[in-house]
Order: C-alpha cells, then structure tokens, then sequence
C-alpha cells in the first residue's frame, strides 16, 4: 500500500510542476496564438533567482516565491512589448502569428539560456531546503516535495478560479473564444495581451523557484519542461487550462508508473508514445467536447 | 504568381543556372583549405535541408519539426549498412527510407495543423530517436556505432554537393508543375483546393515524402564525417530546429531565400563562434529577434524589394 502511494504520490508531484508549467504556456497560445518555445528558460531564470536570493540574502524560498512571481510578470511585461507586440499588430494570418512567435521564442531561448550560462556558469547549484522525511499513511516523502505539490496545486486552482470568477478572466475567456466579439464588447488587448503574457512567465518562475526546492539547477534545466508543457497542452487541449492541469497529472503518474512496470529506459518511447497515440485518436485534447 | 522569384523566371534558365554554380562549387576540394572546406560543407547540408524542407513546408504553411527524424534514419542507414554497400548506395537508400518514413507518417499526421502539426512531428521524431536507443540497447548491446572505412572529405563533399544540386532542382520543378501549384492551392485555402478537385490528401503525402528523401540522403551521406554516431547526435532536435529558423529567417516561400539564409547562417556561426566563443549564442539569440521582427519576409524580401524598385 505505502509503496503504490509513494509511487502515485511522485506522479502527481511531477505532474503538479508540469501543470503549472503548461497553464501558463497554454494561456499565452490560447489568447495571443505566440507559441512560446523559450518558456522553460523563464522556468530557469525563476529557479535561479530563488537560488541567488537563498544563498546571497539567506531569504526563505517560499517567502522569497511572490517576489519571483513578481519579477517575472514584470519581465513578462517587458519581454512582450519588446518582441511579440509587434508581430501580434503587423501579422495579416494567425499561422504567421505562431510560425513568427516560434522563431522568435528560438531567439528568446538562445539568449536567455546563454546570458545566465555566463552569469553563473554550466555547474549544478543547488541548496537544502526542507529536506526531512515526513510519514503519512505508512508512505514516506520528503517534506520539501510535498510542499511542492501543495504549492503548484494551489497556484494552479487559483489560476483557475481566477479565470472562472473574476471580470479579467471572464475577459480572457472571452478573448479566447471570439477576439473579435471580445474586442467589439470592450476588452483591451492591448492591456489584456501583456497582462496574460506576464502572468505566463510568472507562473513558469514559479514552478522554477519550486524546482530548485527539490532539484539542482543549471541554465540547460529548462528546455526538457517547455517540451514536456507541449505534451501537456496537446494532451490537454489548445486554450483549456483546466485540460492541461489535468494533462499535467496524466503525464506525471503515466511517467511514473509507465517507468515502474515497463523499463525506466523506455520512459520517454512511452511519453512520447502517448503524445502520438493521443493526437491520433482526438487530435483535439483528451478532454476537447 | 506574386510570390515566384524575381531571379528564376523560368524553368529552363533557373535549372541552367542552378547546374553552372552546381559545377563551379566541384572545384572547392582543390581550392580551399580543410577547415573552409567543413565551412562549405556546413553551407551546401543546410542550404539542401532549407531548401527541401520549403518544399513542402513553404507554399502549405506546415510547420514540419521532423527533420531529424529524416536525417537522423539516413545516417543509420549509413550507420548498418555501410559495411555492406558502397557508400553512394547508401545515400541513395538513406533517401528512400526518409521517403518511406514521411509516406508513412505523413499518411496519419498531414490532416493535422498549425501547432499540432508541429508537435506531433516533433513527438514523432523523439519517438523515433527513443525507440532507436532502445531497440540498439536490447538488440545490439549498444549505444552508438563506430564508422569504419569512412571516405575522404572530398568524397562526402561532392556528394553533398550532388544532393543539394538535386534538392534545387527538384524544388524548381515541383514549383512550376501542378503539385506545387496544388500545394500553394493547400496553404491558400485547403477546402477550396480540394473543391476545385485537388486530392490534397494525396498531394500532402506526395510532396511530403518527396521532400523528405533529401533530409535522409543527407543524414546517410554526413553520418561517415562523425566516426561514431548514437542516435542523440544525429536525431539532435535541433538539426529540425535550425533547419526551420533557416528557412523561415530566408524566407520559405522563395527558393532563393532558404539558400542565401543558409550561407549567412553557417558563416555568421562560424564568424561568432570564433569572435565571441562565449557569447556567440546570444548574439545570434539577438539577431535572430530583430530579423524577424524587422525583416518579416525573410531575406529574400531585400532582394524583391530592390528588383521591386528597379522596375
């Protein structure tokens, strides 16, 4: 029994990291159609400014976690005028959109990835934080992990009941439905696009600085996770934040217990596996109506 | 046929010259040092990847990732069976097996779009690669494979050289014939192609495969300059990746554009490799921003734009 809940247990904790992840890179295609491939490098810049501020200033990361999310929003921000408001205004087609947006997120990932590699260097960093067993129903998990998966779990039902119950996110919502119905109604783009933007990054800084609780960090740490938010949304479907934290689960226990009973070198033949059968049978997300 | 290029009006004379630069770049072996002849290399292997991957990609919108699926089958083409065959033989095999694979995948995938084309081909590919490693673990015991009897640079130059040459000129016929006028027909608008009775099914698949002999003729044909090859050099995601910033940054409507791009590219990364060795990567991250944002239509568009304002 202990044994099948710690099993089920390390899905949903990688699958809680994963959702986070994939939320916020699912809003920003949903609504702006800008398929972030330099997502995972935002992940990372998180994951170091958390590490920068517990080694330096000795601060408590959970603490230390809206200050992250803040940073990153503003960067998001900062980021979007810069590089995708443009194309989002002198686009004629939505392809030109996401084939544009990719290209760019290439040129993001590069830059990024290789400005903190300068910074910091290739090392593994890492710090302890919380790392004591705790037992619960026979099953025994380390303090910090659990902390982890409350963290993403609540970051993304917030998330979730903010786009449901709030006027922003009945905006959003709209936005993703009809644009232009949204726009004849009286919604911005022009504030919402950054906002939601922003709020991607900020939620990938987040499940950046919950990594570095658990893992050690290094400037290549992020690509692996924009590739798995791909899998998740696809799983998931286009534009649902509620499909992608449930394809964020799926894949994370799907990966655990796939790597139990099979071999754990065909881990990835079988995520991937999966991402193919998926778009085979309901090209549109598991959960697509 | 707004979109044809200024330079290549008609087939004839675009053949013509695609065949005299063909014959002029033969005599490098003899003119440039080993290190600009890997330059030159590099050039002509993204120039073909770039051009056969507008093939398709360009006049339908696709965004195919699978590239390093093609080239990385070819190289294991090249990888078992060189031992076996002389190594022409298996370029031209490593070509057929890429057709083969994109038929095959293209038959279940090309009804998908936009972003969940791109996707599923780059799940694909990691698929691909995944079960490679795995099958060579429990197969063969091991992970990569050392290439013996390697031929010399001159050698795998030329025939480079060979399959570039054969990727221009198929990219310039398959253009000026029906399929490419049905492709362009698919990325307009694919209901109103298929209504005017294009079989874009059948279309899709064709050009899809098709352009994806030259990827895996190339992967067979470079895999003998690694020596040792496992299946993460040569599946890398990132020969797709770079293929497609190519094509896209030249201009994947063009013919011209994905060529040019690919000259500029491989000579910018060299040039920043050897001037900044540190930060080379974040500068080409930064150029590579401001041409898209500033330079839409690819490189290519400079040149329209000029022949644009001569007329």
């Amino acid at each position: 029994m202990g044994f099948w809940l710690e099993l089920a247990a390390s899905g949903l904790i990688t699958g809680g990291i994963y959702a986070v992840v994939a939320i916020g890179l699912n809003l920003q295609y949903g609504l702006m159609r800008i398929m972030n491939i330099s997502h995972g490098e935002f992940l990372m810049l998180g994951a170091y400014l958390t590490w920068l501020a517990h080694t330096t200033l000795q601060t408590n990361p959970i603490v230390f976690l809206p200050v992250v999310a803040l940073a990153l929003f503003v960067l998001g921000l900062v980021v979007y005028r810069l590089c995708f408001q443009r194309i989002a205004r002198t686009a004629p087609a939505v392809e030109v959109i996401e084939a544009r947006s990719l290209l760019v997120g290439f040129g993001l990932m590069f830059f990024v990835q290789n400005a903190v590699y300068l910074a910091w260097g290739a090392d593994l960093r890492g710090y302890s934080f919380m790392a004591e067993p705790v037992d619960i129903l026979g099953a025994r998990f380390m303090a910090n992990r659990l902390l982890v998966f409350g963290v993403a779990v609540a970051a993304s039902l917030g998330l979730l009941a903010l786009l449901r119950w709030t006027m922003i996110g009945k905006a959003v919502r709209a936005m993703m439905q009809s644009p232009t119905g949204a726009q004849l109604v009286g919604v911005d783009t022009g504030i919402l696009h950054p906002v939601v933007f922003g709020a991607g990054l900020a939620l990938a800084g987040v499940a950046g600085s919950l990594l570095s609780m658990v893992y050690e960090i290094s400037p290549s740490m992020g690509e692996p996770y924009t590739i798995t938010a791909l899998i998740v949304i696809t799983l998931g479907g286009l534009g649902s934040a509620i499909g992608s934290l449930l394809g964020g689960f799926l894949l994370g226990l799907v990966e655990a217990f796939g790597m139990h009973f099979t071999n754990p070198s065909l881990k990835m033949v079988l995520s991937y596996g999966v991402l193919v059968a998926v778009l085979l049978a309901r090209p549109r997300g598991l959960f697509a109506r | 046929m707004s979109r044809r290029d200024v330079s290549l009006r008609s087939v004839p004379t675009a053949l013509g010259a695609t065949l005299v630069c063909g014959l002029a770049l033969v005599t490098l072996p003899w003119l440039l040092s080993d290190f600009l002849l890997a330059l030159a290399l590099s050039c002509l292997m993204f120039a073909a990847l770039a051009v056969s991957w507008s093939m398709f990609c360009g006049p339908t919108h696709y965004l195919s990732l699978a590239t390093s699926a093609f080239f990385g089958l070819g190289a294991y083409v090249t990888a078992w069976g060189l031992e076996s065959m002389p190594y022409g033989m298996a370029v031209l095999l490593g070509g057929l097996v890429g057709a083969a694979f994109a038929a095959a995948i293209g038959t279940l995938v090309l009804h998908l779009r936009g972003a969940y084309f791109a996707v599923i081909t780059f799940g694909l590919t990691e698929l691909t690669l995944h079960s490679i490693t795995y099958f060579e673990k429990s197969y063969a015991n091991t992970a990569g494979r050392i290439i013996g009897n390697a031929p010399e640079t001159p050698l795998i130059y030329w025939t480079v050289l060979a399959v570039t040459v054969l990727s221009v000129a198929t990219a310039i016929v398959v253009r000026a014939s029906r399929l490419g006028f049905a492709l362009r027909g698919i990325g307009g608008d694919e209901e109103r192609a298929q209504t005017l009775g294009v079989n874009t099914r059948r279309v899709k698949v064709i050009a899809f495969s098709l352009s994806a002999f030259f990827p895996g003729a190339l992967g067979a044909a470079m895999a003998v300059r690694w020596t040792y090859i496992e299946p993460l050099s040569v599946f890398n995601p990132f020969i797709g990746f770079q293929t497609v910033l190519i094509a896209m940054v030249g201009g994947a409507q063009t013919l011209i554009g994905p060529i040019i791009s690919s000259v500029f590219f491989s000579l910018l990364t060299e040039f920043l490799r050897l001037r900044f060795p540190y930060a080379f990567l974040l500068v080409l991250g930064a150029l590579l921003i401001v041409l898209v944002l500033y330079l839409p239509g690819g490189l290519a568009s400079l040149l329209t734009r000029r022949a644009r304002s001569h007329a």
